[in-house]
């Protein structure tokens, strides 16, 4: 005597159709995401009105009652809008700093090639080893045109360098050099010998625990007072090494964490198959873990670019500080909020940029990461 | 009457013991491989097998005792590591291939990197290797794109390219789905008819009396019993093999 269940199941066969449509349209599609019910209808306005409101003021003010042209400054002073004749007026210093006038080409040839290889690099079949080879390539010439005294240029000390040519080289030195020394600070943090991980312990939360101020204040000013005299180094190269190694502080925690996360079994199978420690980590830790760490890196990448303004406290002009300098001039020194947005402006884009890369990046390493756990 | 000349052991522990802490894991093991001849490892988990498997390949140190494998004597120097490790192959539970590299540079990378072999003689050599593992087809794939029982193989082609005199196998199918552990079994039988001399970690009966010459019983630290396949499989003559044996018979029945 067999139970009929009370459950069913009711076989049927048909076949494949499309998915039922929903309303199409513009309005439709506008409807359905922002004014779909009461609540989210109310959300728009409140959020929405606001932005709408700004943004028009903005537009007015930047676009509508601006001023492009203004020699001497006088049609400023009548208008009711932005004054970008003082960008117009003072990009030269904006750009260059103190760099002098007549040799500012260099510094246009430098601008055009850092953007230059920037976009061509960012292409995503251009393999890392070409992309690395590259900049090398356009900043020991940039370093060489800004410096001159040879090919018949003109010598300029690093002094007198500044603006944006002045950031490129700041920021990618930091780069170039804080990799390297990050990777050492991880991989000495995890040695089994305690002294390697002591010290490097120490190195990472030491300077972690200083502002950057006061390590560039300490590389610059007060460094060379305990250096013998003879050992001359350019203040530009000793905050240089001071960026490094803040930058390259905070990096070793970000590679760490990347490190942690590859399994130990990895790293097994590289010495079952008798490969030295060197090898290991180049060939089969590190190009993971820095896989792995690479979104968080380039969160302190990025950060770096922007810590290249500290150097105006050391009398070196980035592009901040020279765009401040410019602004002194009492002719224009009303018209500061749209240098600064000009500069603003400038940053913003470079950032995106550096953004973009780390993006295409990521993709590049996941591609080949994410196929899975082995 | 004159006992034939037996070889030296290819692999021979003597009283080895070792410690995790105050936790002794290894008690007094005593044992050899003969050349040519295949040992398996068996015992309940947490017996020490994985560790003793390891500590002859060098990936775990040990406190006590003597450990010779081929013409090294372990004695914890970097030279006499790397000639152990020149002489041993490992395969993992949980395979370890290196997931950003293909099939091919998995392979390749050990022999270019530590005995500075040429690419191309390195390449070479892989091929006829991939093709007895059956994946000619997967060569320029990543180990993410392959199925278990695929990347396991991987993972045996890469430890023979290196040429060992001693495979080691710590439990190789014990990941794997049911239908792709005779995929992998498949091989290391291939390879046991071969000659070649293994220690291998499974509970994989079959396999066990089809290829050991030697089973080898550990429980808690110690060895307990050890016997050719079929005088283990049949009647194991201490209780704690009795229950284990029982115990995975019992398994293989569902
Ligand atoms: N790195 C370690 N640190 C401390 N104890 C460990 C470590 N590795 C293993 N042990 C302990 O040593 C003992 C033996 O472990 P081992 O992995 O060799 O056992 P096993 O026989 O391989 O077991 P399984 O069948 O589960 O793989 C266990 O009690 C385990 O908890
Ligand atoms: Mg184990």
């Amino acid at each position: 005597m067999d139970r009929v269940p009370a459950s069913f199941a009711v076989p049927k066969a048909s076949d494949s159709r499309p998915p039922p449509h929903g309303r199409r349209g513009i309005l439709a599609r506008l409807h359905a995401r922002y004014f779909a019910s009461l609540w989210d209808t109310v959300v728009t306005l409140v959020i929405g009105l606001p932005l709408l409101l700004m943004a028009w003021f903005f537009l007015k003010w930047a676009l509508v009652d601006a001023v492009w042209v203004a020699p001497e400054g006088k049609a400023c002073q009548l208008a009711s809008g932005a004054c970008w004749a003082v960008v117009a007026e003072k990009y030269r210093v904006i750009l260059f700093g103190t760099y002098p006038f007549e040799e500012q080409w260099r510094g246009f040839v430098t601008i055009a090639l850092w953007i230059g290889w920037g976009i061509a690099s960012g292409w995503r079949r251009v393999p890392l080893a070409a992309r690395l080879w590259g900049w090398l390539v356009v900043a020991v010439v940039t370093v060489v045109l800004m410096r001159g005294g040879v090919f018949g240029l003109s010598l300029v000390s690093t002094d007198e360098w500044g603006g944006l040519p002045l950031t490129f080289l700041v920021f990618a030195g930091t780069v170039a050099g804080g990799v390297p020394l990050a990777v050492l600070l991880a991989l000495g943090r995890r040695s089994d010998l305690p002294i390697i991980s002591g010290l490097c312990v120490a190195v990472i939360e030491g300077v972690r625990g200083i502002p950057l101020l006061v390590v560039l204040f300490f590389a610059a000013l007060i460094l060379p007072l305990f250096l013998p005299p003879q050992l001359n180094i350019d203040k530009l190269l000793r905050a240089e090494i001071g960026m490094i190694i803040f930058f390259a502080a905070y990096a070793a925690e970000v590679i760490r964490g990347g490190l942690q996360a590859i399994p130990a079994g990895q790293e097994e199978a590289a010495k079952a198959l008798g490969m030295p420690y060197w090898t290991r980590m180049r060939k089969i830790v590190l190009p993971q873990a820095l896989s792995v760490a690479l979104p968080a890196l380039f969160n302190d990448i990025i950060r770096a670019f922007k810590n290249t303004t500290f150097f105006s406290i050391l009398g070196l002009f980035d592009v901040l500080g020279a765009t401040k300098a410019a602004l002194q001039d009492p002719v224009w020194v009303r018209y500061g909020l749209e240098g600064y947005l000009f500069v603003f402006m400038v940053y913003l884009v470079f950032c995106l940029g550096l953004t973009f890369h780390g993006r295409e990046m990521e993709k590049n390493a996941w591609r080949r990461l994410g196929r899975g756990e082995a | 009457m004159s006992a034939p000349a037996t070889p030296p052991p290819m692999v021979e522990m003597v009283d080895l013991n070792k410690w995790f802490g105050s936790h002794h894991v290894l008690r007094d093991i005593t044992l050899g491989l003969a050349p040519g001849e295949k040992m398996v490892l068996c015992g309940p988990s947490g017996s020490g097998k994985s560790t003793l498997i390891r500590c002859v390949n060098g990936l775990e140190t040990f406190q006590e005792g003597k450990l010779r494998v081929g013409k090294t004597v372990m004695d914890g120097s970097g030279e006499a590591l790397a000639a152990v490790r020149r002489a041993t192959g490992m395969v993992f539970q949980h395979f370890n291939l290196f997931p950003h590299l293909t099939v091919m540079d998995n392979l390749t990378l050990g022999p270019i990197y530590t005995r500075g072999e040429p690419e191309d003689s390195a390449i070479a050599r892989a091929k006829p290797l991939l093709e007895r593992v059956l994946l000619t087809s997967e060569t320029w794939k990543y180990p993410g794109q392959l199925s278990g029982g695929q990347r396991q193989r991987v993972a045996i082609a890469r430890a023979l390219m290196l040429e060992p005199e001693v495979m080691l196998f710590d439990e190789p199918t014990s990941a794997l789905d049911p239908e792709m552990i005779h995929e992998v079994l498949d091989v290391m039988e291939d390879l046991a008819a071969d000659g070649q001399s293994m220690i291998v970690v499974t509970h994989e009966m079959g396999f066990a009396s089809r290829v050991a010459d030697l089973v080898v019983f550990m429980d808690a630290g110690e060895i307990v019993e050890a016997a050719p396949p079929d005088a283990f499989f049949a009647a194991p003559s201490t209780d704690r093999a009795k229950t284990f044996v029982g115990h995975i018979a019992r398994e293989g029945d569902q």
